[in-house]
């Protein structure tokens, strides 16, 4: 492994373990409640309806079959609270690639070793890519073992396709802050845009489902090509996936290219 | 033989605010060059241009022969920035692990040679280290690989003079064995002691390159002897390099202008009892020298405190 990779995963290293113990508990405490909502599906499908009418559900993803496997399952971790919980750690950690560094003077030294600028950006956010993977893969094997575990009835295949699309996900939002991170050396900036697009996609692809006005702008939202292939249920939707990484990509370039042209903690 | 800094008309101005400009600047080959000014005059500026950390608005410069945007070149200069920043529970030896690693590779030893020599204990996470250590950490890091070209940027603040001493033993041996130095600082008194040549920067424009051995030539001394008889003023009249001359009894005052030889030789022909001279201050020198317009600009920021 490059020297840089695995320094910048030594720098990551407390976050990532801290972020996935956090993630972890929080699935443990919601996965092993499961069995208690499937012995009364009438009671706790009525009490979600009416914890979150209206839009209110659409936010929530529906709700429809909340006392299924599949339905929970995807409440719980996929729809809104997984991605959410995971979309800040990768703000966290996407900010450690430049613009945290950046501001704290740390880079400064990083930047005189005989390392091309966009070498270091993207040896920087290898680490990102690889630490994420590795929070995915404890999350997803703690996912798989309680979904087995509870009997929730949801082919391990399609939980893998889930999850796959998660990381994407997750993956593409840290990107966005690492671009605007490394485009302007600002971290408060760099979270708000990622945090304006996260809050703003969701929101779209959501309701935008019922409301024409803004359905038309879901296919501007990461969201759309993680949730509408329904992967939970489904399986691989390539096609969305595709759009998901090939848009990393892009940023991940944006990013190299940008830094590359800029004077660095100035 | 190449110049190991060459630049043409550099020039930075961050937004409208101007941190330098119209820089000629050469650094030759094997010495040691004291970059001097007050604190926003454009010395770290024209350190990080050289760097590559920031661009030039305009003009050209080479380092070791090579564009600073080569990064191959960058792991033949060793540096130390102004306000180094470390932080983490990373222990300091680790991390110098790493920028050895980067750099392709330090001699066995040499990190632990350096840590003894400067009393850094490099067990403490980075974090957790006080300044001077920070600073000696830094001062590890820039000359572990034994680069080609060091650059240093306010190398002796924060160190103990215990530390300046050794610091400065160690930037002597860098010159005898061939290589260059860039180190900025201040005070002139800082690095008047190892440098060969200083330059002084104001308002992000160099105002004057002085040789520190001719700096030395017209150095203005104030000398003293004490005889055991009192002697004729005359003995020491009109001896070349002598001025504000003051006899009394057996005591002989004056200030020396370039070499002492004749005053020697005169006092000489009397029995000395005791003799004092002061070192030259190469500060005040060199700002009479320059006692132009800018040169009392550069006095008034030269005694600017850190």
């Amino acid at each position: 492994m490059p020297a840089l990779v695995s320094k910048s995963l030594r720098d990551y290293r407390r976050a990532l373990i801290g972020w996935t113990i956090g993630l972890c508990a929080f699935l443990l405490l919601y996965l092993s409640v499961y069995p208690s909502i499937t012995s009364d599906p009438e009671l706790y499908g009525r009490a979600a309806a009416a914890k979150y009418p209206g839009a209110l559900k659409d936010l929530m993803g529906g709700l429809d079959n909340f006392t299924t496997g599949a339905g929970y399952l995807q409440v719980v971790a996929y729809q809104l609270f997984g991605p959410l919980l995971l979309i800040m750690c990768a703000v966290v950690l996407g900010n450690r690639v430049v613009a945290q560094p950046e501001e704290t003077g740390t880079l400064e030294l990083t930047l005189t070793l005989p390392i091309d600028r966009r070498r270091l950006v993207l040896e920087r956010y290898a680490a990102l890519v690889l630490g994420l993977l590795g929070v995915m893969l404890v999350t997803f094997a703690l996912v798989a073992g309680m979904a087995a575990a509870n009997g929730m009835g949801v082919p391990l295949g399609n939980i893998a396709a889930a999850h796959a699309g998660l990381y994407l996900l997750v993956l593409l939002f840290g990107t966005v802050t690492v671009a605007v991170g490394a485009a302007t050396g600002r971290k408060g900036l760099a979270l708000a845009v990622t945090g304006v697009w996260a809050v703003g996609g969701y929101v779209v692809e959501t309701l935008g489902r019922d409301v024409a006005a803004i359905s038309w702008l879901r296919w501007l939202s990461p969201f759309h090509y993680y949730l509408d292939g329904k992967p939970l249920y489904q399986g691989f939707p390539f096609g969305d996936y595709g759009v998901l990484a090939g848009v990393t990509v892009l940023l991940l370039l944006a990013a190299m290219l940008a830094f590359d042209r800029r004077d660095v903690g100035v | 033989m190449t110049e190991v800094v060459e630049t043409e008309g550099l020039t930075k101005f961050y937004g409208k605010r101007r941190g330098l400009e119209d820089l000629d600047l050469r650094i030759h080959p094997g010495e040691v060059f004291g970059y001097l000014g007050p604190n926003g005059a454009g010395k770290t500026t024209t350190i990080r241009l050289l760097l590559d950390v920031i661009r030039p608005t305009s003009g050209r410069m080479s380092v070791l022969g090579a564009d600073p945007r080569d990064a191959a070149v960058r792991g033949r200069i060793g540096y130390l920035p102004g306000e180094l920043t470390l932080e983490g529970r990373e222990r300091a030896s680790d991390y110098l692990a790493f920028l050895g690693a980067m750099r392709g590779g330090v001699p066995k030893g040499r990190i632990e040679a350096l840590a003894e020599r400067l009393e850094a204990d490099l067990s403490v996470p980075m974090g957790k280290l006080s300044k001077g250590n920070r600073q000696k950490v830094g001062l590890i890091q820039a000359f572990m690989h034994e680069p080609e070209f060091l650059i240093l940027d306010e190398p002796t603040s924060g160190l103990d003079p215990l530390v300046q001493q050794e610091f400065l033993a160690m930037v002597r041996e860098v010159r005898t064995s061939g290589r260059t130095v860039l180190m900025s600082s201040h005070v002139l008194a800082e690095v008047q002691d190892v440098a060969d040549r200083v330059g002084i920067v104001r308002g992000g424009r160099l105002v004057a390159v002085e040789d520190v051995a001719a700096l030395r030539e017209k150095a203005v001394r104030r000398v003293e002897f004490h005889f055991d008889a009192p002697v004729p003023p005359e003995a020491f009249e009109n001896l070349p390099g002598v001025r504000d001359l003051r006899v009394e009894g057996p005591s002989v005052r004056c200030t020396l202008d370039g070499r002492p030889d004749a005053l020697i030789k005169a006092a000489a022909r009397f029995t000395v009892v005791h003799m004092a001279s002061a070192e030259p201050d190469l500060e005040e020198i060199f700002l009479t020298y320059y006692s132009d317009e800018e040169g009392r600009h550069a006095r008034a920021g030269v005694q600017e405190p850190a």
